[in-house]
């Protein structure tokens, strides 16, 4: 795959980061998950063909597996469970999320964080992208209100380092990567399994109906 | 071979106490498997005090400072199964639970400790994220346990906070990767390995991957400002867990951290961690401080107590030299009073069916043994003489009072406000009288022989430390030790 092939995947998967902010509908997040994962799963198809390593290649399949089909059927399934197709405000309005966004991806591209988007020169646009992503994850977790959101949000900040630890060079040995895929596995089983509690005791997916606990 | 049985013998117990329907044998199995844990652990660790670094195959490795923190396991282990088991049975009683949740219960205890175990003796900061990511999923439903709205509250912010926490220590470890050119024996990237390449790392890449590595391990440690999750979830936690996550969860994700730091004083020098371990150290003990004045729920108190002793363990780190060694004491003190104190909660809890201070009257009356360790613990955890914590706390300060005056006088401040706030607490809740009448006793003796025997081992231990102990506290002194 080519370089310019490889930055328009990584430019859609901080796409769909940010457009996991502007969306209102559970749905179309998870949907929107679904696509970047799928992302991820080819950047590890990119790597396979690169190296040849048969390791990746089950790595290529592990991924899809887990994070393109499992997962995105583990939400839909909660969302008809419990008509969570709505998800609930963020914490920030529309136009300032925008603005946050902007100026995340401007950090993202300083020179503050040259060190770490020229660890690899080649990539150096895609390692920006990557780290965009990171950091608008990262904004997503804590904007919104809703644990579904909450997880997804999660998920992307994972799939983001993932990315760019790919385009840095800085890949761990295949059964590492195994280990922390099964590890992301059952964190999204215990998450998904932790939104039908809170659905269930507080009636609603909305984390800030969780008031109980204070000093 | 001896991890190897450690590690076994845990997967046995787990896949026992599953297929079985006898509670007697869940106990006795969980018993028997945490018994013979403890004791691998000590053997273990008295073979790294003769020996130096034991290396098992070629994923797992032990150091001195991992050999404490695996005894601080095994030990806390042992003593919170066989106080669990009393826990429980009186809980089922009182048809707080029941056979079903005993058993999910010491399910999720063995794998607790099992990811613990690993987390220590992984040989590769990945495999290490791996297991540390396995204690919050472990211990997720575990904080849950009740199934009321405030513990599933408690857990899923412990879930979030923590898994995102880890995600940018993930970020952060890997950062560190830049250094090595080629992945080592094994096939992974191993501590040794980044500690050899130190010197390869770009100093502006080691900054940013303590930061984000600091950030991350440092909220499983439970750092201010990424404490938050600490009091909801020892509060909504079944009282033995506590004393688990307090005592040994603690200090196994402080071993990481600082096995990070080392790797960044090797590439960088000593004085950027110093300077994070000394902001996150002091606002650590200056949050808790504050916080534990106005607390209202013992358990919480307690969480606090933690926040701000993993502070002055962060500042024994970050003075150097004696402070090290204080800081390397006060993690075994911290973790045995721990363990007496959240034992004694959940007697008083079980008695009072309250964690409300304000609920709590007349318990010297009511249940005497537990209240004398309570209170002897909040002696022993705030420093007072002639316990070992006020011997480490005396290293850490006396240190910090040489090299860095300011820091040490301000932590001496924040740490006195801990010692008033929390006194004002305990004579609230032992002190006091009532009216209404509670049958008195301690109920089951299993309730009070963990508690009283961690009391004993601290006494023990603030006047005699056993030679092989004294020889690996000094390894680890003269490995964290600035030139």
């Amino acid at each position: 795959m080519s370089i310019p092939f490889l930055q328009f995947l990584v430019g859609v998967l901080f796409l769909t980061v940010v457009f996991n902010h502007l969306m209102k509908k559970n749905f179309l997040s998870i949907i929107s998950f679904a696509v970047q994962s799928f992302i991820v799963t080819l950047v590890f198809l990119h790597s396979f063909l690169e190296t040849g390593n048969i390791y990746l290649f089950l790595m290529v399949v592990f991924t899809f597996i887990v994070k393109v089909i499992l997962s995105p059927l583990f939400f839909v399934r909660l969302i008809k469970k419990y008509k969570l197709s709505f998800s609930v405000n963020t914490y920030l309005s529309m136009p300032i999320t925008l603005i946050v966004i902007a100026i995340l991806t401007f950090m993202a591209h300083s020179k503050k964080f040259l060190p770490l988007t020229s660890i690899v020169p080649d990539h150096q646009v895609i390692l920006s992208l990557a780290l965009s992503a990171l950091f608008v994850s990262l904004f997503l977790i804590v904007n919104r209100k809703e644990a579904l959101s909450q997880i997804i949000s999660i998920l992307s900040l994972e799939n983001s380092i993932v990315v760019f630890a790919i385009f840095a060079g800085l890949e761990q040995s295949p059964s590492l990567q195994i280990g922390i895929i099964f590890n992301i596995f059952v964190w999204i089983m215990i998450a998904t399994v932790f939104v039908s509690m809170i659905y269930k005791h507080f009636g609603s997916s909305d984390v800030t109906s969780m008031n109980n606990l204070k000093d | 071979m001896s991890l190897f049985l450690i590690i076994s013998l845990l997967i046995i117990s787990v896949i026992g106490i599953l297929i079985t329907k006898k509670r007697s044998i869940i106990e006795s199995l969980s018993l028997l498997v945490s018994g013979i844990t403890c004791i691998v652990s000590f053997l273990i660790a008295y073979k790294v005090s003769s020996v130096g670094t034991v290396t098992f195959f070629t994923f797992f490795s032990l150091d001195a400072l991992g050999a404490i923190v695996l005894m601080i396991i095994g030990s806390i282990g042992f003593a919170t199964t066989i106080y669990s088991i009393a826990y429980l049975r009186e809980e089922t009683k009182k048809h707080i639970i029941g056979f079903t949740r005993v058993k999910q219960y010491f399910i999720l205890l063995q794998l607790f400790l099992f990811a613990m175990y690993l987390a220590i003796t992984a040989g590769s900061p990945i495999f290490a994220w791996i297991a540390i990511e396995a204690t919050t999923l472990s211990t997720a439903f575990l904080i849950s346990f009740y199934d009321k709205p405030s513990a599933i509250e408690g857990a899923w912010k412990y879930l979030i906070i923590n898994s995102v926490g880890l995600l940018l220590g993930f970020f952060g470890t890997l950062l560190y990767f830049t250094s090595v050119s080629s992945l080592g024996e094994g096939g992974f990237v191993s501590w040794q390995t980044l500690r050899e390449n130190a010197s390869h790392l770009d100093p502006l890449i080691a900054k940013i991957a303590f930061v984000f590595v600091l950030i991350g391990y440092g909220t499983k440690v439970g750092f201010a400002p990424m404490h938050t999750w600490k009091p909801d979830a020892y509060s909504k936690a079944p009282a033995p867990l506590g004393a688990l996550l307090s005592g040994a969860l603690l200090p196994v994700a402080f071993f990481i951290l600082l096995k990070f730091k080392t790797i960044t004083d090797l590439s960088i020098g000593y004085s950027f961690s110093q300077t994070l371990f000394f902001i996150f150290g002091l606002f650590s003990i200056a949050v808790a401080s504050l916080i534990m004045f106005n607390a209202r729920n013992y358990k919480r108190l307690l969480a606090y107590s933690s926040i701000e002793n993993a502070g002055i363990i962060a500042l024994g780190f970050g003075f150097g030299g004696l402070g090290v060694f204080g800081a390397v004491l006060h993690l075994l003190y911290h973790s045995a009073v721990k363990v007496i104190m959240f034992f004694s909660a959940g007697n008083i809890l079980l008695k009072y069916h309250s964690a409300k201070i304000q609920n709590i009257k007349n318990a010297f009356h009511i249940i005497p043994t537990t209240s004398i360790l309570f209170v002897l613990g909040f002696l022993i955890v705030t420093g007072t003489p002639p316990f070992g914590i006020f011997f480490s706390k005396i290293y850490i300060l006396g240190t910090g009072i040489k090299t860095h005056p300011v820091v040490a006088l301000i932590a001496i401040l924040f740490m006195t406000m801990v010692f008033v706030g929390f006194l004002r607490h305990i004579t609230q809740m032992f002190l006091s009288r009532s009216t209404e009448e509670k049958e008195s006793g301690e109920g089951n003796i299993w309730l009070v022989i963990p508690p009283l025997f961690f009391l004993f081992l601290i006494v023990l231990l603030s006047f005699y430390i056993p030679p092989f102990l004294t020889k690996l506290i000094h390894t680890v002194t003269l490995y964290y030790t600035y030139d």
